[in-house]
């Protein structure tokens, strides 16, 4: 079994990042692209705790409980404006909500 | 008692108030005398025109004061500083608000409010049943206010003030009736208006130029100052610096009082920008009276006569014009051509208040061309004798006017209505002695006066300034005298014509006098106009000037003993410059006699000759045109004379009248050469400069930001992930450039 080295976490943490912005450019569903907005955010956290290890420094692990937090907070928010759209269109369709285009 | 005394004493300090209470009346009679007269006509009038008049006899009792105050001084002039209107310390520029009150500022305002104050109680009678009664008190009130500032401001640029501000009256007064038509449709009142302000604002440019090369010159507007630095330059015969270049003081001079010249042109009905006087006449008769006949245009005699130090320099320079003719010289000979075209033009006319208005542009030419001559005294006192003469001329013709358009009322109400009527049109009249006894009498005075018969006031001025002609300047003065045969000739023909004979108009027939509140006026301007040639009686002997010289105060020479305390005159010595004081003009003997002569055979000839047979109907050809002079049937140049120079000269004066007059300088060159074009370019850029040019500018920007809108907006898809990848994108720009920075 090889040697788990910090590339592996970074690689990894790459393609989770690269999913998740893929789902956010590529899908419709309004709540698939909230999963994959999480993903890019979990992305992220992942690198700051395996460089806080890697490093011996607990500001990266502070740091991740901020963005969970965060991110708890956009989940509540974000959730909310999904339910309202839905009420108003009987969609999540993210293609159908357009009004601002020019 | 004391109280008394120091009023008489120290009158100064009430200076202001010569002001104030005129503006008084424009905010009483502006604010609230319509009110007035449209609750309760009767009264409501009575109220706005009495106060309006009180205003104008309230400045005049303050020119009084101030008259006595500065006899009890000695004459000494006084500057009363009322505020800075500008002051800029860093640049040395300071003008103050300040009233020069001297002897020739106090003449001024006495000739100003006094006649002012008659012409105002006489209009609340002319003015009676006007829908703008209170209108037309605000305006007068606000011309009094400003000709005050004209001349009590003691610079030119308070005098400029006053300047415009008459000017803007004077355009008010003549259209006051802005709406009347005539048979096309065309608002000539309106016109006439118009044309007075932009031939004043030619003379303006002019003044404006002459005010600023003052200032470059002489770095204040003061008069004071000015003419005591010009003094103090001209006598250590410094070059004047302007900064890249240098000129002699008397070319500078000269410049400043050419545009003096044509300022005093402009205001005071000159060649060549009379044209706009005769029109004048659309405005009501009082504003004939005080604004185009006694006052305001003889603001351009006054600012001559205020800078008569700068003209005296120019005449002991020597310079000239473009090497021909010294500035005086040209402002003698103006007056003088003015004098005599105009006196001619008179000739041809038939409406009652051409010929006085053409008498008037006349008579200033007369005072112009005294000026010019150094004759400051003698201009003043004709400006003086002129101003209750042909005042008196003008209101009187305004109660003929009345007098016939009541007649023409009164047959109107009968079946025939005569839509053609002209009151004003001589051709009309006729008869009208018997029916307007008291307007006939102080008219026959008043043209008297103004024709210069002894001993009324006209003759004295006149004959004072051609005295002075004789002496100085002999073209001028056979100019001059010619153009006194013509105005003898011109009013006895208006007399005869008005007054005389059997009326050839029904409208005449019932003619009826004006209301005594209109022939009281006249009759105080009659008894001036007859004996103020006593202010200033001549020395009619060598003996009785070397006995009274420099005795002020005594009736001889009263107005010249009075006036020399602010005007000098100059002459040049080896060493500079010396103050000679006022050398008196003895009256020649031989100069009055023979101007008198020529008057009365002027009125002889009007009046027994050419209209002796009386034209019957209103339609007949002027006897000027046809009739012999009987006198000249007994002589054997008969034949010569009524073949040859009657026509000739009638021709020559009806060529002058309307070929050249009106025809070429009325209708050719200011409406042809001047409107035309200006209305042609105005409209070019109404329709096309504006509409293409600069509409076409801005709305092009609007048009160009439009499609350039709807290029960029096309990248605003409304998709959420079109957003979210430029996001990214930016994102990943940003990282790279971090990385390449780092690296």
């Amino acid at each position: 079994m090889p040697d788990v080295t910090i590339d592996w976490y970074v690689a990894l943490s790459i393609i989770l990042f690269a999913i998740g912005a893929l789902g956010v450019l590529l899908r419709r569903n309004a709540i698939i692209i909230f999963m994959s907005v999480e993903m890019m955010l979990n992305s992220a956290n992942l690198l700051f705790v395996a460089f806080s290890r890697h490093l011996g420094d607990l500001n990266g692990q502070v740091l991740v409980f901020f963005v969970i937090t965060v991110a708890a907070a956009e989940v509540a928010v974000g959730l909310a404006l999904i339910v309202t759209i839905f009420r108003t269109k009987q969609s999540i369709n993210i293609d159908e909500i357009n009004l601002l285009k020019g | 008692m004391r109280v008394i005394t120091y009023f008489f004493m120290n009158a100064f300090n009430l200076a202001p108030l010569i002001l104030i209470f005129p503006l008084i009346g424009v905010l009483a009679n502006g604010l609230v005398g319509r009110r007035f007269v449209e609750t309760d006509r009767k009264t409501g009038e009575v109220w706005s025109g009495w106060f309006g008049s009180l205003m104008a006899i309230s400045s005049f009792v303050i020119a009084a004061l101030l008259f006595f105050s500065l006899r009890s001084q000695e004459f000494h002039a006084e500057v009363i500083y009322l505020f800075d209107w500008f002051n800029v310390p860093s640049a040395g520029f300071r003008i103050p608000w300040a009233l020069q009150v001297d002897t020739l500022s106090v003449t001024m305002m006495l000739v100003v409010t006094g006649v002012g104050s008659l012409i105002h109680i006489y209009a609340i009678g002319y003015m009676h049943g006007d829908p703008d009664f209170s209108r037309f008190f605000t305006y007068l009130n606000l011309f009094l206010f400003f000709m005050l500032i004209l001349v009590t401001g003691s610079s030119y640029l308070m005098l400029f003030v006053g300047w415009e501000g008459v000017g803007l009256c004077s355009y008010l007064l003549i259209g006051f009736w802005f709406d009347r038509v005539d048979e096309t449709g065309h608002p000539m009142n309106a016109t006439a208006g118009r044309k007075a302000f932009v031939a004043n604002r030619v003379g303006d440019l002019a003044m404006i130029l002459a005010m600023t090369l003052t200032f470059w010159t002489f770095g204040s507007l003061e008069f004071n100052t000015v003419f005591q630095s010009a003094v103090e330059l001209f006598e250590k015969g410094h070059m004047v610096e302007f900064g890249l270049f240098s000129a002699s003081l008397g070319s500078v001079l000269t410049a400043v009082t050419a545009l003096f010249l044509m300022g005093a042109a402009g205001k005071s009905a000159q060649i060549p920008l009379y044209v706009w006087l005769p029109d004048a006449m659309a405005g009501p008769t009082p504003v004939s009276a005080l604004i185009h006949a006694a006052t305001m245009v003889t603001s351009g005699i006054y600012l001559i006569v205020r800078s008569n130090v700068l003209f005296e320099i120019v005449r002991a320079s020597g310079s000239l014009i473009l090497g021909v003719i010294s500035a005086p010289d040209l402002v003698a000979y103006t007056g003088a051509a003015t004098a005599l075209l105009a006196g001619m033009i008179a000739f041809t006319q038939f409406d009652i208040k051409k010929v006085l208005a053409y008498s008037t542009v006349s008579q200033l030419g007369f005072m112009i061309a005294a000026a010019g001559m150094g004759a400051y005294v003698a201009a003043m006192f004709h400006l003086i004798t002129h101003a209750f003469f042909k005042a008196l001329l003008f209101l009187s013709a305004g109660s003929v006017i009345h007098g016939m358009e009541h007649g023409h009322h009164e047959i109107a109400h009968g079946d025939h209505h005569d839509d053609g009527f002209d009151p004003q049109d001589m051709r009309m009249m006729g008869g009208l002695r018997h029916k307007m006894p008291t307007t006939y009498v102080v008219y026959m005075i008043g043209a008297l006066a103004l024709s210069g018969i002894v001993p009324l006031a006209g003759f004295w001025s006149k004959d004072e300034l051609l005295s002075h002609g004789s002496d100085n300047n002999f073209a001028v003065y056979l100019m001059l005298a010619l153009a006194a045969f013509f105005t003898a000739f011109y009013m006895g023909r208006q007399l005869k014509m008005v007054f005389f004979g059997e009326p050839r108009h029904a409208a005449a027939e019932h003619a009826h006098e004006s209301a005594p509140l209109m022939t009281r006026p006249l009759i105080v301007l009659a008894a001036l106009a007859a004996l103020g040639g006593f202010l200033n009686l001549p020395y009619f002997t060598e003996g009785m000037a070397a006995a009274n010289q420099h005795k002020p105060g005594g009736i001889f020479l009263g107005l010249e003993g009075w006036l020399e305390h602010s005007i000098q005159s100059f002459e040049l010595t080896a060493e500079g410059v010396l103050h000679m004081p006022h050398t008196s003009v003895v009256m020649s003997r031989s100069v009055a006699g023979l101007s008198t002569l020529l008057a009365l055979a002027a009125l002889a000839w009007a009046f027994y000759g050419v209209y002796g047979k009386k034209p019957k109907t209103a339609d007949e050809r002027d006897p000027l045109q046809s009739t012999p002079i009987w006198w000249f049937a007994i002589l054997p140049l008969n034949t010569f004379y009524m073949k040859g120079v009657i026509p000739l000269f009638n021709r020559l004066a009806h060529w002058l009248g309307y070929a050249l007059d009106w025809d070429f300088w009325h209708d050719f060159v200011h409406n042809r050469l001047i409107r035309d074009p200006f209305v042609g370019f105005a409209n070019f850029a109404a329709d096309i400069l504006d509409t293409q040019g600069v509409d076409g500018l801005v709305n092009g920007a609007g048009k160009t930001v439009r499609r350039l809108a709807s290029v960029i907006r096309l990248s605003q898809t409304g998709y959420a992930r079109n957003y979210a990848l430029s996001i990214l994108l930016g994102a990943v720009a940003l990282v790279a450039y971090f990385l390449l920075m780092v690296n």
